[in-house]
This record gives C-alpha cells, sequence and structure tokens, in this order.
C-alpha cells in the first residue's frame, strides 16, 4: 500500500479543516499495512511450501493437493518445475542429472524393502516385473523404490 | 540332482524368488540367505508359504518374472515338477528337512537342485532299481525272427515261433518281477516321514564355505538347530552332532576377536555354549512358573495331580532356594550363581537325570541375554499368534523381525505370547489326563479337544498343536500304568474353522527314550482318507498334518484303525 495515499488522504483532511482525523488515518494506514504484512507472510510461506511439493512429490501433484492450490499457485508451481528441469538438465552432461534423487548420501545400492499394500505389477529398468503383493519382502535397487516409498506403497526394512 | 558345489552352483545368480515355509527353523534359514543376498547384491522377492496351496499360488504368480526358485523346508518330499508343471528353464533350489526326499526329485539333473547334504543318512533307491527305460513288447523283436524265419520250411517256423512265445513270457515275467521289487523298494523307502539337517545349518555352511559368515548368521543357525529339537523333529544323537559341530564354529568366532589386550565391546554379540537346564523360558519368567510349565518336569512330577504339587514342593524344599517365584531377574546373583548345580543335584535324586541339555546363549548389551530355547519358543509364538486382525503373512514379517537384534521389543512380545502358549498347553495336558480323554484305539491313541475347551484357537495351528501332543503323549506315558499304551503312537484331533467344520488332526511316534522320531501316519492318512474317500486336505509340508470334515472324523479313525492293526 503506498505510503502516498495516507498522504493523499492527510492532504484531503487538512483541506477540509478536519485536521483531528490525521492520527485516525495514521492509525487506519498503519493497520492496513500490518495486514498486508500478514497476508504477504502467508502467502510467501505457500509458495516455499509448494516449492518443497516439488522435492517431496515429484513433478505430478496428487489431485487432493492440487485441490487445495489457486490457479496462480499452479502456474507458479509449472514455471518453478520448468527452470528446475532446465538447471538439472544443464549439469551432468549429455543426459542431465535429477538431483530430486538420493537427498541424503545412500548407504548402499540395493535396499529391503517391504509392501504395505497390493499395489499389483511394478516394472524396473531392465523390464523385469515385479508383483508387489501386501506383506512380501523384495530386495530392490534404491532409485527404483524411492518413489514408491513415498508413496507408502513400500517400507524401508532396516533390520 | 544333489548340488555338490554349493557356491558355484547355487550362488551365482542374479534374481530370485525365496519360497519360505511357515516354521523357525525356515525362517532362520531365511534370514541367514537375505543376509547373504545383501552381501552380494542378489535381488529377491521373499514370499511366505503356508501349505502345497499357497506353494502352487505364490509359484503362478511369480512364474513369468522369475527363472530361479529358492524353496526353503518346503518341496522336497512331493514330485514338485508334476505339482507345479513349470517351463523348462524354471530351476528350483530347494532346501528342505523334510525326508523322504521323492526319487523324481532326486534323479532330476536339469531342473531341480537339491541343496542338502549328500551324507546326511538318506538311503535313496538306487537308479537302476526304479527306473527303467522301457523295453518293446517282446513282439517287434519276435517278428524280425519270424520274418527270418519265413524262408524256412514250416516246420522249422513253429519252432521259432514258440521260442519267440517264451522268450515274450520270459520278458514279462521278469518285467513284473522288477515292478514288484520297485513297488516295494518304494513303499519302504517312503514309508516313514522324518527330518534332516536343520535348513540354517546347511545355509551358514554355504556362507562359511564362502567366509562371509558373521556371529548373527551363526547364531541363526543355532535356533534353527534348537528349533528342531524343541518341536521334537530329531532325535538326540543328531541333536547333539549337530550341537559339537556348531560348537567349533562358535568357538572359531568368540577366538579370532577376543584376547588380552582387546576385548570386545559390552555392546558387541557374545554367543557361548551353556550346559543349562531344561526349563523353558526361566530366565524371563520365575523360576517356579517355569518348573511348573516345562514339559520335561511336568511330566515327571506329574503336576496335574495332587500328588504331583507335593512332590514339586518337596523337591523345592529339598533344593532350599528362596525368591523362587520372583523374576528370575531380580533373584539375588548369589542364589542365581550356582543355581544350575543345586537344581541338578535335587533333580538327580527325583529322577530326572537329564535336566541338563547342551544348548547356546547369547548375550549383547548388558540387559539382553537369551538361550536359543527362549528364542524358539518366541518366535514360534509370534509366527502363530491368534490374536485378531493378523493375517499369517503378518505373523510372518513379525516373526522374522524378531529374529534380528535390532527389533528387542518384538522378541520380548515374543516371550509373553509364549508364555501364555506353554501355560495354555499344560492346562490343557492337565485337563486331558484329568478327565481321561485319551482313549486307546487299538495300534495307537486318540485324543480329540472339544470346540469349547479354553485357548483352543492356539491349537488350530501347527506349531502349537506338535508341541500338544509331545507334552500330552509324553505325561500320558508316565501316567498310565498300561505297559501297551507307554508304547503306542498318539493321534490328536483340535478344531480348526468353527463354520467350515473342519479339524486339524495330527500325528506323533511313540514316546521312547530311542525313538527315531519317525513318523508313518502321513502315508497312513493318505490311504485311510482314500479308502473312505473323507474331505481331507493335505495342504501341510508334513504329510502327518491333515484337515479333515468333522462329520468325516468316525469313518477316518475306523479306516486308520484298520489299517494299523
Amino acid at each position: 500500500m503506498p505510503r502516498n495515499c495516507c498522504l493523499h488522504s492527510e492532504n484531503e483532511a487538512k483541506s477540509e479543516g478536519r485536521s483531528e482525523l490525521i492520527p485516525s488515518i495514521k492509525f487506519r494506514h498503519c493497520c492496513l499495512l500490518r495486514n498486508q504484512r500478514c497476508v504477504t507472510a502467508y502467502l510467501y510461506d505457500r509458495l516455499l511450501r509448494i516449492r518443497a511439493l516439488r522435492w517431496e512429490y515429484g513433478s505430478v501433484l496428487p489431485a487432493a493437493i492440487r485441490f487445495h492450490m489457486c490457479a496462480e499457485e499452479l502456474e507458479w508451481f509449472n514455471q518453478y518445475k520448468k527452470s528446475l528441469a532446465t538447471y538439472m538438465r544443464s549439469l551432468g552432461g549429455e543426459e542431465g542429472l535429477d538431483i530430486t534423487q538420493d537427498r541424503k548420501p545412500p548407504k548402499s545400492l540395493y535396499i529391503e524393502v517391504r509392501c504395505l499394500k497390493d499395489h499389483g505389477e511394478f516394472e524396473i529398468d531392465d523390464g523385469t516385473i515385479i508383483l508387489l503383493k501386501k506383506n512380501s519382502q523384495h530386495f530392490l535397487p534404491r532409485w527404483k523404490c524411492e518413489q514408491l516409498i513415498r508413496q507408502g506403497v513400500l517400507e524401508h526394512v532396516i533390520s | 540332482m544333489f548340488v555338490t558345489d554349493i557356491r558355484k552352483e547355487f550362488y551365482d545368480i542374479v534374481r530370485v524368488a525365496l519360497l519360505v515355509s511357515l516354521d523357525v527353523d525356515a525362517l532362520c534359514a531365511c534370514k541367514v540367505l537375505q543376509a547373504l543376498f545383501h552381501c552380494d547384491q542378489v535381488q529377491y522377492t521373499l514370499v511366505p508359504v503356508k501349505g502345497w496351496q499357497d506353494l502352487g499360488t505364490a509359484f503362478l504368480e511369480h512364474k513369468e518374472q522369475f527363472r530361479y526358485f529358492v524353496l526353503i523346508n518346503c518341496g522336497a518330499n512331493v514330485d514338485l515338477l508334476e505339482t507345479l508343471q513349470p517351463e523348462e528353464e524354471t530351476i528350483f533350489f530347494i532346501c528342505d528337512t523334510h525326508r523322504p526326499v521323492d526319487v523324481v526329485n532326486v534323479y532330476n539333473d536339469t531342473q531341480i537342485k537339491l541343496l542338502i547334504k549328500q551324507d546326511d543318512d538318506l538311503g535313496v533307491p538306487s537308479y537302476d532299481d526304479i527306473f527303467r527305460d522301457d523295453e518293446e513288447e517282446g513282439g517287434d523283436q519276435d517278428s524280425g525272427n519270424e520274418s527270418d524265419g519265413s524262408s524256412e520250411p514250416s516246420g522249422k517256423r513253429r519252432r521259432f515261433d514258440e521260442g519267440a512265445i517264451e522268450r515274450r513270457i520270459e520278458r514279462q515275467r521278469a518285467r513284473r518281477e522288477w515292478e514288484a521289487r520297485r513297488r516295494e523298494i518304494l513303499f519302504d523307502y517312503e514309508q516313514y516321514e522324518y527330518h534332516g539337517t536343520a535348513s540354517a545349518v546347511v545355509l551358514f555352511e554355504l556362507a562359511w564355505v564362502m567366509s562371509k559368515d558373521t556371529k548373527d548368521m551363526l547364531w541363526w543357525a543355532i535356533i534353527g538347530l534348537t528349533d528342531q529339537w524343541v518341536h521334537d523333529r530329531i532325535t538326540h544323537m543328531k541333536y547333539v552332532t549337530d550341537i559339537a559341530a556348531l560348537q567349533r564354529h562358535v568357538s572359531r568366532h568368540n577366538h579370532c576377536n577376543e584376547d588380552e589386550d582387546n576385548s570386545l565391546s559390552i555392546d558387541c554379540m557374545r554367543i557361548c555354549f551353556e550346559y543349562d537346564l531344561r526349563l523353558s523360558l526361566y530366565q524371563h519368567w520365575s523360576l517356579y512358573e517355569s518348573i511348573c510349565n516345562s514339559c520335561y518336569t511336568l511330566s515327571t512330577f506329574k503336576l496335574w495331580s495332587i500328588q504331583g504339587q507335593k512332590k514339586l514342593q518337596e523337591f523345592l524344599a529339598d533344593m532350599g532356594m528362596s525368591q523362587l517365584q520372583q523374576k528370575f531377574n531380580s533373584m539375588d546373583i548369589a542364589i542365581k550363581e550356582n543355581l544350575r548345580d543345586v537344581i541338578e543335584e535335587s533333580s538327580n535324586k527325583y529322577g530326572m537325570k537329564d535336566i541338563r541339555i547342551q544348548t547356546f546363549g547369547v548375550h549383547f548389551g548388558f540387559k539382553n541375554k537369551f538361550l536359543a530355547t527362549d528364542v524358539v519358543h518366541a518366535a514360534a509364538a509370534l509366527l502363530e499368534s491368534v490374536e485378531k486382525d493378523e493375517s499369517g503373512t503378518d505373523n510372518f514379517i513379525k516373526a522374522l523381525d524378531c529374529l534380528s537384534r535390532s527389533n528387542l521389543d518384538q522378541l520380548h512380545r515374543g516371550i509373553e505370547l509364549a508364555k501364555k502358549k506353554l501355560m495354555a498347553i499344560q492346562q490343557t495336558v492337565a485337563s486331558c489326563i484329568c478327565t481321561h480323554l485319551i482313549l486307546s484305539q487299538g495300534p495307537f491313541l486318540y485324543c480329540c479337544l472339544m470346540e469349547g475347551t479354553p485357548d483352543v484357537k492356539l491349537f488350530s495351528k501347527p506349531l502349537a498343536l506338535t508341541l500338544l501332543c509331545k507334552y500330552l503323549l509324553k505325561s500320558f506315558a508316565r501316567s498310565t500304568r498300561n505297559k501297551r499304551c507307554k508304547i503306542l503312537p498318539l493321534v490328536m484331533a483340535a478344531p480348526l474353522d468353527v463354520e467350515k467344520g473342519t479339524v486339524i488332526v495330527m500325528g506323533i511316534p511313540p514316546e521312547c527314550e530311542t525313538s527315531d522320531k519317525k513318523n508313518f501316519f502321513g502315508r497312513a492318512f493318505e490311504k485311510a482318507a482314500e479308502s473312505t474317500s473323507s474331505r481331507t486336505l493335505h495342504d501341510n509340508f508334513d504329510m502327518s498334518i491333515i484337515e479333515l470334515k468333522m462329520q468325516d472324523r468316525s469313518k477316518f479313525l475306523d479306516a486308520l484303525v484298520t489299517l494299523l492293526s
């Protein structure tokens, strides 16, 4: 809210000979500024969370989350996705580097996972298909499981 | 076919499906194999299987994706290729304690590889006794002769014909004899069921051959062997022999780390040989409770009778120890130190000569000390827990978890469940004997648990029912005066599913000091079911445990009696 709105109102009050209104005007202006700060902080926090969603969920957001975002936020998310993708492509030579994988240094190439619900068939890179049934345990390459662990289908077993 | 070099022929594979049966030895073997696979990054999928039907379903679901299957404690005693009908390239590795190994599995060179030691007392009949290439019926060869003979004058031809007919008759007779001998050999071979070396021990030796064995794997091998002893699957001699073999491994592991200068941190795992008491779970219970609920003391003192209780009180007075009803961990150290010797001395006076048994214990950290038998009881109780909302596979996962050192709360939960199970067994045994529920049917003893018996749901599971049968037979053999009844085997029936009206029936061999634990009930049940066309389900990997419809119970029993008389 520009400062000149307040000045303009003050000038109007002075010219109409009602200078006793000037403190009210100043006070009102401060309240409005404060509200503006709160709203901006809220919107900025939302933005930061939406940015974190890209790292958490990958490029496709679940419908439940998209439901709670407004059109502008979705637009912002898409643009953020695009700039992240451009950046990732620019790293690591030919194919680019997916920096959203392995956010913590991995301890091993393969991990043991346990299936928490029936997920049906799941294909890994070399074309082999794994049947994910509830309570079956598998020993699979880490990068293939991360997505499913985040979705809650698999659970990493540490023994 | 038996695998000779277990490392080369079994281990060099990339993706494999592990099908594991539901018993503690299989769980331990599975843990050892998982640890090895983690080490070498062999991808696998682990599927628990409860019986033959589960095995078939699991195989069908996974046969598109996997070429190699490893079966643990299932699949050796039945013609696997016939049951599963796999493709040509599928290869099965079977590590199973069930004997006798089916002859087709032994002599198949391409698809079935048995991870079983060949000197394991197998007695497999030789190839020529069972298989032979089918000869042509004498006809073809004789027609050859006949055509030769046709150029001769007719008199000679008739003689050739007779010669040909005689030869044919001779060949047919020889063939019939061979077939009769074959049937006899197969009958003798397959008549008795028994168990061989624990799978966990076999797989531990694989790890040792590859120099990848750790103390954790050794501990799992010990638990697998102890499971066989607790559930009465192997003879005492074999148990002691296998313990001696494992003892060598234990010494090797203990000596390579610890010496005067650098002793191990207290948190490291230490396995030690113990000549410990045969009282189940006594270190996690009070001594008094443990004595009341252990098979050995229960049957010796006959604790279901008032006299037995008095004798027990005398025994405790004779021992002269106080604090018997307190939790073991809170007893004074002074009392705990000489505990074993004091108890052994007193038990000798009361006729319990072998209250002590060779076993192993583990301790890590300041608080955690477990005997192998404790872990076996805990894992078995978790595996067969009948609490609501727990499916078979949930229990499998929990029992598998409790074997790791990092899941001690699961292990403690298992110990609590095991205590409840042992108490339920003790009460059921007491009530069966006092109400004379065990009847002699002639060639065997029979006992049937009624629907409303307390804790009867626990006994619808095979491992719990095995323990109950073993305790019951032992106690009955001690309590009966009838000399003939002491050496009879036992058949036990317990309600399985009230809605479907099925019972689980199980047979165990007679109780005897020198028993060789060979069980003929598998074949007997099959034949009895066939002859009366009862509705049975021979689903369990142990042939001596079957499901039966309640209505067919009496005719099934009658058939069994006639069969075995």
